[in-house]
């Protein structure tokens, strides 16, 4: 994302010295006016005097203008140590900033800088304008749009904007910088729509020294290669990657605090406590499939930790879980990360009287790695999740379709190739192969209990089909087309090998800034 | 009642039923007893005087409890009404109600009507009744029930009844009596109130209920009956009797108090169903049924029973009721969705009584469009030791003259098939392995109402074995499967 000045957007600066000129020259017109009379060396009298006035004109100008220069170099300088200190605190800390190593535009397109960097566009941008009172605020967003069509049931095909995200940041002085994104999802948020409006992040990162930033409020979890970074222009697919849908809810954010940090080694580190996970919300009773296409798969938020996170909605903090997260990105091309989280859930659901013995602790844990290489990028990820102490909940809900899990997992490779550039053009091919298990092990089940056979999806009269699996293997096959760095065009065709009637093709627009 | 009180209520219910199962009491719930009468408002105090007081019909002879019978968690006894799917009642008892008598144990946790999405809530089968009071009012003044003609006659009687009359003086003063309606309003005020504070009308101590404590165990057929009950390719019940609780208490509550269309075959053995319109007990003319509904001209029979659109209306004096609903034809029909607490006790079962074992039920719900619906299923799947649960075409669909019906919905007009629920299993079954077929088997038929005798209220944990079921739970896999015969047993 580029952080834009707000005043590159206000020119009063101009608009302020023509009026000054306007006035002037018009007051000199008027006494010109006034003064033209009848007599014999009259036109030589007005032009002497015109000539002084214009003079007197040209003084008043001169001094505008100095004191026009005075300011503009004043606004320069603070603008300047407005963005050392801006660029001082995202050096430490990736997100928001899209330019990070896990993007995949900015690290081969050459249009940003090198990971851990800021886009160029954040420096100061265009002529320094006035309003200083905006000069440390920033604006970004971004957003994606998409086609998909599953293959064997083209009636499902949908069209959606999917996802439509302002930023706002705001320092406060060279240490203390506020940050929020307000998300749009699926167009329309009201009662009897599919979409939602919701804060995504809304922090205060106080730095603490040049190596070590406190960080509250609530903000993305460091896990993984996209929830950070999931704006559309960082990601190969018209449609994230299932395993960080899936396992790691993307786009997972909590509230809560957390330290970070960099060394200049190329290490980070990220630890932080916050809000954990809402078992009391497992819906152990869907009475059709919670999703029957691939788009449903990724929006019903039914997996297992998508479906019990809490986004900081009047979230249960009975109980806090804790994470760490390291990274190295210290040899160029090459970015590693590791994260884990644990805490304690609220329970599952059950009576008063009649209450689940025990906690139930919600794990995830996640390695990843990305390597550009040349034209190469490379990259792959594992995560892993586990929930404890189910059996009794799972036993008290024999028969139910949808079962919590004890483990579930994810792992994918991907390696993209830029095949062609031309100027702000380029246009990456990829290919990706991830396995998703979203209920590996069962306690108190022997696992979901789902009807074979054609079942009804749903309330509709005739709507039939199978009751879908909650593991697959999906191949998925692309190309994202960057008109700019921060504009993309993407298609792709998916294939899953158990749940062949999610097979689709996707478009999609991807933009950010 | 706020929160805190009810949560207290609650408990006190719990330790309550308890207490009564360990002092070996029995029956449980069969011969449930208030032992902490004390523990009750005046109010309810007043409540439980005037919910048995029969003198304050005009018959001098029923109360409410005489159809809502506290050994059958407080739904209706046909034994005491002639073998009638209906209560009788009148001014001489000879005349037939419209409706199977519901249960009112757990009542006192239905939301109020509200028609957002799916309609929900509401007292009475058709909802029409704002709260549990003003219902409690209604049949103090029907005239096929308790038939006083107004307000200020059923005070008169009240004022008659002095042990009544002295409690219900206690909670409301004496000068209420003489202003009948207000009167007749706090009547159903005391009534709801000891429906909503006496323990016996919701103990939750059925042996599921203790299940889910850790504190008994469900046999083998019992749990697969609780399996193939939430499996929503098998039972699917739980999607509209949740076994899992939802927003209207702690407990699961079996049922989310929808409403649904679902067919349900015409029962000739409630009298307002015949044309003649004469009471089986004595020969008199019955009352003539409400009228508030719209039947098509080309409906196959003159009286229909449609639910939410009709015949009956609110009351006049049930200010916060839902609307008259006859010209919302497209909820015509729909009938509220009964808690299966206790269910195992309270036949007959549906509004019109139909069927009169849980077994009986099943194999209607999971044969309904096969071999009943001429139309969805011209060449119905033969019967027979493979599993198929259903008897010859025709069995439960029938006319008056006991002859198969494949008129389907019979107790619908034709005009209004469409309101019928065929979209959820079990109605519509899918095709599992090619051919229409039911999705239960006959033994997982058998696994289900194994469960079903699992809710009812009175299990002691201490003593399993005087756990009071019905025949029907007590008689393995034959129980309740005696052959299907629509009618009265008079």
């Amino acid at each position: 994302m580029i952080r834009i000045s707000f005043a590159r957007f206000t020119t009063p600066r101009f608009v302020r010295t023509a009026v000054l000129a306007a006035t002037a020259l018009c007051a000199a017109m008027s006494a010109a006016a006034a003064e033209s009379g009848g007599k014999p060396s009259v036109e030589q009298q007005e032009i002497q005097l015109l000539q002084q006035q214009l003079a007197a004109v040209q003084a008043q100008m001169k001094l505008l203008a100095e004191q026009n220069q005075t300011l503009l170099q004043k606004e320069l300088a603070l603008e300047r140590q407005v963005t050392q200190a801006s660029l001082a605190a995202q050096t430490q800390t990736p997100a928001p900033v899209a330019g990070a190593a896990a993007s995949p535009s900015p690290a081969t397109s050459g249009a940003a800088p090198a990971a851990g960097g800021v886009p160029a566009a954040t420096a100061v941008t265009g002529p320094a304008a006035a309003g200083a009172a905006f000069s440390n605020v920033r604006l970004w967003g971004y957003g994606e749009l998409y086609y998909t069509r599953p293959t064997r049931d083209p009636g499902k095909a949908k069209a959606d904007l999917a996802r439509a995200v302002f930023g706002i940041g705001y320092s406060f002085d060279s240490r203390t910088e506020f940050n929020s994104e307000f998300e749009v999802e699926h167009a329309i948020a009201s009662a009897s729509d599919a979409g939602e409006f919701e804060v995504e992040q809304f922090y205060v990162d106080r730095r603490l020294s040049n190596a070590v930033t406190l960080r509250a409020g609530l903000f993305l979890m460091p896990f993984g290669l996209l929830n950070e970074h999931h704006e559309p222009t960082n990601f190969y697919g018209v449609q994230r990657n299932f395993v960080e849908t899936l396992i790691i809810p993307s786009t997972w954010r909590e509230g809560g605090f957390n330290v970070h940090g960099d060394t200049e080694s190329g290490f980070s580190w990220n630890a932080g406590l916050t809000t954990g996970f809402d078992l009391s919300k497992w819906n152990y009773a869907p009475e059709f499939p919670q999703y029957s296409t691939a788009l449903d798969l990724a929006n019903s938020h039914s997996a297992p930790l998508a479906s019990t996170h809490q986004e900081l909605a009047l979230a249960n903090a009975h109980d806090l879980s804790q994470y760490v997260a390291l990274g190295y990105y210290g040899l160029p091309g090459l970015s590693l990360g590791a994260a884990v989280s644990s805490g304690k859930a609220v329970k599952v659901p059950a009576p008063t009287n009649a209450p689940i013995p025990g906690d139930q602790r919600v794990t995830l844990w996640e390695a990843h790695a990305r390597w550009t290489p040349a034209k190469f990028d490379l990259s792959a990820l594992y995560a892993h999740g586990s929930i404890s102490n189910l059996g009794a909940a799972n036993a008290s809900n024999p028969g139910s379709p949808n079962p919590i899990p004890s483990e579930f997992y994810g792992y994918f490779a991907q390696a993209a190739y830029g095949l062609w550039e031309q100027g702000d053009y380029r246009l990456a091919p990829f290919v990706r192969w991830e396995r998703y298990n979203m209920g590996s092990r069962y306690a108190g089940t022997s696992g979901p209990v789902v009807p074979g056979g054609l079942v009804p999806l749903s309330a509709t009269p005739g709507d039939y089909g199978y009751w879908p699996r909650n593991q697959d293997r999906v191949w998925t096959v692309g190309a994202n087309f960057y008109t700019t760095p921060h504009v993309v065009f993407k298609a792709d065709y998916q294939w899953f090998d158990l749940n062949s009637d999610f097979n689709r093709f996707d478009l999609g627009l991807g933009l950010n800034f | 009642m706020n929160p805190k009180n009810k949560g207290l209520s609650r408990r006190a219910a719990y330790w309550l039923a308890l207490l009564g199962s360990l002092a070996g009491c029995g029956g449980g719930a069969t011969t449930a007893s208030t032992p902490a009468g004390e523990a009750l408002s005046a109010a309810a105090v007043a409540g439980k005087a005037l919910f048995s007081d029969t003198s304050l019909s005009v018959s001098g002879r029923q109360s409410c409890a005489t159809c809502h019978v506290a050994a059958r968690a407080f739904a209706g006894d046909s034994a005491a009404d002639h073998g009638l799917p209906v209560p009788l009642g009148g001014a001489n008892m000879d005349q037939t109600g419209f409706r199977n008598t519901p249960s009112l144990a757990y009542a006192s946790f239905t939301p109020g009507f509200s028609i957002k999405g799916r309609p929900t809530g509401g007292f009475f089968r058709d909802g029409r009744a704002s709260t549990l009071a003003t219902q409690a009012q209604q049949p103090f003044l029907a005239s096929f029930e308790m038939a006083n003609h107004d307000a200020a006659e059923v005070v008169a009687r009240l004022r008659q009844s002095s042990a009544t009359v002295q409690k219900f003086i206690a909670a409301y003063g004496e000068a209420v009596l003489d202003d009948p309606e207000t009167a007749l309003r706090d009547i159903g005020l005391a009534i709801a109130a000891f429906e909503t504070e006496d323990p016996d009308f919701h103990p939750f101590s059925s042996k599921f209920d203790y299940w889910q404590q850790g504190r008994a165990q469900l046999t083998a057929q019992e749990l697969a009956g609780l399996a193939l009950f939430n499996n929503p390719g098998k039972g699917n019940c739980t999607a509209c009797h949740p076994s899992q609780r939802q927003g209207f208490d702690s407990h699961p509550l079996f049922t989310d108090f929808t409403f649904d269309n679902i067919g349900v075959p015409r029962n000739w053995a409630i009298p307002t169903n015949h044309p003649d319109g004469l009471s089986p007990i004595d020969g008199a003319p019955l009352s003539a049924p409400p009228a508030q509904v719209v039947i098509p001209a080309d409906a196959e029979y003159a009286y229909y029973d449609l639910g939410l659109c009709g015949p009956f209306a609110p009351a006049a004096a049930d200010a916060n009721a839902r609307p008259i609903l006859a010209a919302t034809t497209s909820l015509c029909g729909l009938f509220k969705v009964p808690t299966l607490r206790n269910i195992a006790i309270t036949a007959p079962y549906f509004h019109n009584g139909v069927f009169s074992t849980l077994r009986q039920v099943i194999e209607w719900y999971v044969t309904r469009d096969i071999n009943n619906n001429a139309a969805n299923n011209p060449n119905p799947v033969a019967a027979g030791p493979g599993g198929n649960p259903y008897a010859a075409a025709g069995t439960f669909y029938t006319a008056a003259n006991g002859t198969p019906d494949l008129y389907q919905y019979n107790d619908l007009p034709a005009a209004y098939d469409a309101n019928v629920n065929i979209g959820e299993v079990p109605y519509t079954p899918p095709t599992f392995g090619g051919g229409q077929a039911p999705t239960l088997t006959s033994d997982e038929i058998d696994d289900i109402v194994a469960f079903l005798c699992t809710l009812t209220d009175g299990y002691d944990p201490k003593n399993p074995n005087a756990y009071n079921l019905p025949a029907q739970c007590r008689g393995g896999a034959a129980a309740g499967a005696a052959a299907y015969t629509q009618g009265s047993t008079l």
